[in-house]
């Protein structure tokens, strides 16, 4: 019984920690809080249902090709509403932000109404390890988890805009100052950001289903996962998501399932109060 | 001139209603209440300079803590009131104590999770709160002095008489020290922080006041719809009041009610498009933030000082001429 709800408890952190990677690593790069990230997997999840059951692809050649779209998609909403406000503070991106996902996500209701629709993976099948069954479905979600997360890395740490991105995450001022070109790293950050959220809406699409609201508590636990790993950190994003993740499967299943969102929030709380930077985050200027 | 303008509105708040329709009047009180819920929003934004997605937890806190006494205690509006306007600042400060430290994205992302502990608490503490479903029949104040408060227009008054109370003190709390050290703080922390203000205290005097003033709503809102649900207090409800304040004008007491007016007229007007009401919420968020940045009442100061500008022009060229 442990063991399952420990398994149970993996597979939706790897849920939650492939949510927020997207959405720390825009905050890293840019002090953007971006609230229509949630929207933007949303729309991720629609674009890989349609062309996964109504286009014919199959669902692994699907998702690429969706996460591509939205990559264009993420950084046209930085060139059009988030770059023109960067100027005027943090208040007015969230503002901006907070409007977009507004419309999109009543647009998206009144273009695709509000029934669930799942999106066929064409994995299907359990495997059992003991008394531990996991659903093939959820292992391609943890093995997704990490074949996006190797090249994430491999994106920062080996390409040349990975790591311009990674000096003005450090030091905008400093990166401007040796000529890197901040404009177009932010925009190559929110490009990342929108593939990753894509991923997460394809996957949470195909394993509970696509439908407008979806993006809804991803972004909640975005914040409660980036808040506990460190704003702007991706090894934070990871842990913090399997940490939340295996925090409410155990609290859900031993304490109280209707009080489980209580228990994360109330962790937040608490790592706020003795560690108000996160695990992983630094100084925060 | 803006003051002769503040009065005659006032007077036209307080003569005109007797001739409306009960419908218009209930908007009318509908109206004051998302003054004060706009006024309390207007009051961190513009003053303290925090944006808390988590504001509909106190309005919440309040109507739920004001209808319980009432209907499980038998205990009167007019005592129930009070104590639910205490607990909503005790429940502020303690909030404030967690989170005044911590600035800009931070403390948004933490009061938007206290929002929505708040909501998922009163949605599954069923013993108390009935749950998601709410509480249903509140009663209208008990009146006094031969007032009956089940009387929409006797109710309107009282919502008015609140709501320009509220107003006016708040307007003295802007020009008061209070008021000023606050402007002070947002405008540079550090360096006020430097010349020796208590920035925690002033951050958080203006944190309670603002719980303060959306607990009245709160309290009111109970006996206006008669219902309460979980629902209504949702995050949404708090990104209303902040589109609200923008709309209206950050940092001025009028143009969270301009804005209050502004949002709650309009989607009646526009009805027949009530489906794409967030949609116009989210656009009009969107391009008074870029394009509005002080609101309808900067656009407003910007028309008056351009047409007084133009009049001096004018008197000039005559003298000159």
């Amino acid at each position: 019984m442990i063991a399952q709800q420990i398994v149970n408890g993996l597979v939706l952190g790897s849920i939650y920690a492939l949510s927020a990677l997207g959405f720390t690593l825009i905050f890293g790069a840019a002090r953007v809080v971006n609230f229509a990230y949630g929207q933007l997997l949303m729309l991720g999840g629609f674009a890989t249902l349609f062309l996964a059951q109504y286009a014919g692809f199959n669902f692994f050649v699907a998702l690429p090709v969706a996460m591509l779209a939205m990559a264009v998609c993420s950084v046209l909403i930085y060139v059009v509403v988030v770059r023109p406000v960067l100027g005027q503070g943090d208040l007015a991106v969230l503002l901006v932000t907070t409007g977009l996902l507004y419309i999109l996500r009543d647009g998206a209701v009144i273009v695709f109404g509000t029934a669930p629709r799942q999106i066929d993976m064409g994995v299907e099948g359990i495997v059992e390890i003991g008394d531990v069954i996991v659903t093939n479905q959820r292992l391609v979600v943890v093995g997704a988890l990490i074949v996006l997360v190797v090249a994430l890395y491999l994106v920062l740490y080996r390409l040349r805009i990975g790591k311009a991105l990674r000096a003005v995450a450090q030091n905008r001022a400093g990166a401007e100052a040796i000529g890197l070109n901040v404009n177009r790293v932010t925009a190559f950050a929110f490009a990342i950001s929108g593939a990753l959220a894509c991923a997460a809406g394809g996957l949470l699409g195909a394993i509970y289903a696509a439908e407008p609201g979806m993006g809804d508590l991803p972004l909640l636990k975005s914040f409660v996962i980036v808040i506990f790993g460190g704003l702007g950190s991706v090894p934070g994003a990871i842990v913090g998501g399997l940490v939340i993740g295996m925090t409410e499967t155990l609290a859900g299943s031993y304490i109280s399932f209707a009080f489980k969102d209580v228990f994360t929030f109330l962790l937040l709380i608490a790592v706020l109060l003795f560690r108000p930077t996160g695990l992983f985050g630094g100084k925060v200027a | 001139m803006s003051r002769i303008a503040a009065a005659l509105f006032v007077t036209g708040l307080i003569v005109v209603p007797p001739a409306l329709g009960s419908y218009q009047v209930y908007l009318l009180s509908l109206t004051l209440v998302w003054s004060l819920l706009a006024l309390s929003m207007g009051l961190l934004l513009g003053y303290v300079g925090q944006l808390n997605f988590g504001q509909a937890a106190f309005v919440a806190i309040a109507a739920y803590v004001s209808s319980l006494l009432r209907i499980d205690l038998g205990l009167s509006f007019w005592l129930a009131a009070p104590v639910a306007l205490v607990v909503v600042m005790v429940v502020a400060a303690f909030i404030g104590v967690i989170t005044l430290r911590l600035r800009g994205p931070f403390f948004v992302l933490v009061t938007l999770a206290f929002g929505e502990i708040v909501r998922i608490v009163i949605s599954n503490w069923q013993d108390v709160t009935r749950g998601p479903i709410g509480l249903r029949g509140i009663a209208p104040p008990e009146g006094f002095l031969g007032i009956d408060f089940g009387n929409k227009l006797a109710f309107y008054y009282l919502a008015l008489a609140v709501t320009l109370v509220c107003t006016l003190a708040l307007a003295r709390v802007v020009r008061s020290r209070t008021g000023r050290l606050l402007v002070a703080l947002r405008e540079d922390e550090l360096l006020a922080a430097f010349v020796g203000i208590g920035v925690m205290r002033q951050k958080m005097v203006g944190l309670c006041i603002s719980a303060l003033v959306a607990g009245l709503g709160g309290v009111l809102i109970g006996p206006l719809l008669t219902v309460i649900s979980p629902g209504q207090f949702s995050i949404f409800t708090s990104v209303d009041m902040v589109v609200m304040v923008i709309v209206g004008g950050v940092g001025t007491l009028a143009g969270p009610l301009i804005g209050a007016v502004f949002l709650t007229y309009v989607p009646e007007v526009v009805r027949f498009a009530n489906e794409y009401r967030p949609v116009m919420m989210g656009f009009l968020l969107i391009m008074v933030t870029m394009f509005l940045p002080g609101g309808l009442m900067g656009l407003m100061r910007r028309l008056t000082h351009a047409g007084s500008g133009a009049a001096l022009a004018r008197k000039a060229a005559a003298r000159a001429g």
